[in-house]
């Protein structure tokens, strides 16, 4: 299954990550990596994770995210099979 | 001036028009409810005996108004209290506010009494939550709170309230917004979707909670008579069209018509409003959309080719789009769908029973509804003879558990609905197993005087999971015979209501006129304990799978 990398720009504040990990575990996709870290404002922050997924699975991901109110964008960064 | 924290949670349920909360109190949230004592004059308070119940009330209110529902609970066990009927309003996209109380800020994440991380706990039950951690920030958390529910898809927000921000004072001026990121609809390409409409010789319209919700119903009428298409409801959506109008097919899925089931497999295109392709209504996915188009117009994206694949994907507010489509679309008659139609339509024809059964009950007790009243029911096969029975006549006029399936939800569900609608008759359809969970919840409906007619379709068992264990369990009755003997008359009275025990039509029609006009009444309907809900599309079958009465015969 392809590898794909969501670079995610949150809000900067207690709970956030939780709620983003927390939907990948609700819909069984395992994080292979996971970054966080702090943008030019002190507001924001920024994530990228990796987890596997077809593109059925890249676009549902994505649209779930964009719902969340402390998600401000979602971007796929990249895709790659190994 | 300052104010409290309790002070600035009554100020906020004010300025959005909250005239009812439902809720019980406890020691994480005496300075709110010393609030509400103030208050009351402009603020009603309803006790419930229980905060799931209250939960419940609190979304059978909002699912009558279309307004935010509102629960108040107490920290510890009364937040875990809420969490089935904020899971219940999630599952059903239910406006609700949860404010619960919580321990003081210093005594936060020490397991200190009556302490559990409740903003965790829920996180995958609501459309958002909140942990107050300063008193600067409660009033635009409230009213982000207020703003999220509400709009879009509608859902729960509970928002977690430390005892001692309750008590901390602040001035207007120090207020602090929050930062949060709501998404705006695009702009609605209509192009493909008018194309495939026109294209299609037989379309089928899919409509659920999403049209309630946005108040849709003249549209979708129109739009079905201006495609001449038939429209199968989800059990959400089911009260979107009036019942008896001939496009009309009731309830599609599981339980549904033979004629929705029999349209939907010969349509060449599906038009789906506001609905979610559940398990419960397409069965096998694959075969359900064989050989034909999809439209899927939702106001959630992520709801959009979820679980079945659309082709044209329509991203919008159901009742803005359908205008617009409207102002599209041509008058299409289409006589030879329209004579399928009123074929199919004969196969839901059921003869007239002259005996208490299921169907006769319900169509005797809606001899007796008006077009408004409000009707709740439990889950079971009591609720798929509702939906499959029962005439519904207007919008938001019917309250059940879709999604989450919650036994024990209606009576307070009926409770918050009665409150809703002028406290004027309500009836609620239960079963001897889902009013057993809640039926603590007597006392409120008691203490309130809410002339409730509660129905229980009183089998002596779990009568749902006894149809699954005839049909697919060799006849195992695991722990599906109730054999509790309760007599729910004098239960009723025990309680302060009256009750009554019914076995036969006439004792039914007798005891629907003389109800008492201020009192909840329990009718104990005695009723066989092997009738089926039929037809049935067995789980992950298709429409060549049905069971009817004839094949079980």
């Amino acid at each position: 299954m392809e590898l794909f990398t969501l670079e995610l720009t949150v809000a900067n504040r207690c709970g956030v990550l939780n709620r983003i990990t927390g939907l990948y575990a609700k819909c069984k996709h395992n994080i292979e990596t996971l970054s966080v870290h702090g943008s030019g404002d002190p507001a924001l922050s920024v994530m990228r994770i990796s987890a596997r997924g077809d593109h059925v699975i890249q676009r549902q991901m994505m649209r779930q995210l964009r719902k969340i109110f402390d998600v401000k964008s979602v971007v796929l960064l990249n895709n790659s099979t190994y | 001036m300052k104010k409290t924290g309790a002070e600035i949670v009554i100020e906020s349920l004010c300025r959005h028009k909250v005239k009812s909360v439902f809720g019980y109190p406890g020691g994480a949230v005496l300075p709110i409810y010393d609030e509400l004592y103030k208050n009351a004059y402009r603020l009603e308070h309803i006790l419930c005996a229980h905060e799931q119940n209250a939960a419940h009330a609190a979304d059978g209110f909002a699912r009558v108004t279309g307004q935010v529902g509102v629960v108040i609970a107490t920290s510890g066990p009364g937040a875990t209290n809420l969490v089935t009927g904020i899971a219940n309003a999630y599952l059903d996209s239910v406006p609700l506010v949860a404010i619960t109380g919580n321990v003081a800020l210093p005594l936060l994440g020490k397991d200190s009494f009556q302490e559990v991380d409740i903003t965790g706990i829920t996180r995958s039950v609501v459309k958002h939550n909140f942990a107050v951690s300063d008193v600067r920030e409660l009033s635009g958390i409230l009213d982000a709170a207020f703003e999220i529910a509400s709009s879009g898809r509608p859902g729960p927000v509970l928002v977690d309230i430390p005892k001692s921000i309750q008590t901390d004072l602040c001035d207007e001026s120090e207020f602090v917004r929050q930062e949060l990121f709501f998404k705006e609809l695009p702009e609605v390409d209509l192009t493909a979707a008018v194309a495939a409409i026109n294209e299609s010789e037989r379309p089928l319209i899919y409509a659920g909670g999403g049209v309630v919700a946005s108040g849709a119903s003249k549209e979708l009428l129109a739009f079905a008579e201006r495609i001449s298409a038939p429209v199968a409801c989800s059990m959400m959506g089911l009260t979107a069209m009036p019942a008896g109008h001939p496009a009309n097919l009731g309830m599609c899925g599981m339980h549904g018509s033979q004629s929705s089931a029999k349209l939907q497999s010969e349509c060449d295109l599906i038009i789906a409003l506001g609905v979610r392709f559940s398990d419960r209504a397409t069965g096998n996915t694959a075969k359900y959309k064989e050989g034909k188009k999809l439209i899927h117009l939702d106001i959630d994206l992520a709801e959009i080719s979820k679980n079945t694949p659309a082709d044209v994907e329509l991203h919008g507010d159901v009742k803005t789009v359908l205008q617009k489509l409207l102002n599209l679309l041509p008058q299409q008659e289409r006589p030879q769908w329209k004579a399928a139609v009123a074929e199919a339509a004969k196969l839901d024809f059921c003869p007239e029973e002259n005996t208490l059964a299921p169907r006769s009950l319900l169509k005797t007790v809606a001899a007796y509804c008006d077009a408004d009243t409000v009707i709740a029911t439990d889950v079971g096969q009591h609720q798929m003879w509702t939906m499959q029975y029962f005439p519904f006549r207007s919008p938001r006029t019917l309250l059940t558990s879709g999604g989450l399936g919650t036994m024990g939800f209606g009576l307070g569900a009926a409770i918050g609905g009665c409150i809703a609608n002028g406290r004027k008759r309500t009836v609620l359809f239960t079963g001897d197993g889902s009013f057993g969970m809640c039926l603590q919840e007597l006392a409120t409906a008691v203490s309130q005087n809410l002339p409730l007619l509660i129905v229980i379709f009183n089998n002596g068992v779990l009568g749902m999971v006894r149809q699954w264990q005839t049909m697919f369990y060799e006849k195992h009755y695991s722990s599906t015979t109730l054999n509790r003997k309760t007599d729910f008359p004098a239960l009723a009275k025990a309680f302060g209501a009256e009750g009554k025990r019914v076995s036969s039509l006439s004792e039914l029609k007798k005891a629907l006129t003389t109800l008492a006009p201020d009192t909840p009444t329990v009718l104990d309907c005695q009723l066989d304990m092997d009738e089926f809900v039929l037809p049935m599309i067995p789980p992950g079958g298709s429409v060549q799978d049905l069971i009817t009465h004839k094949e079980l015969k």
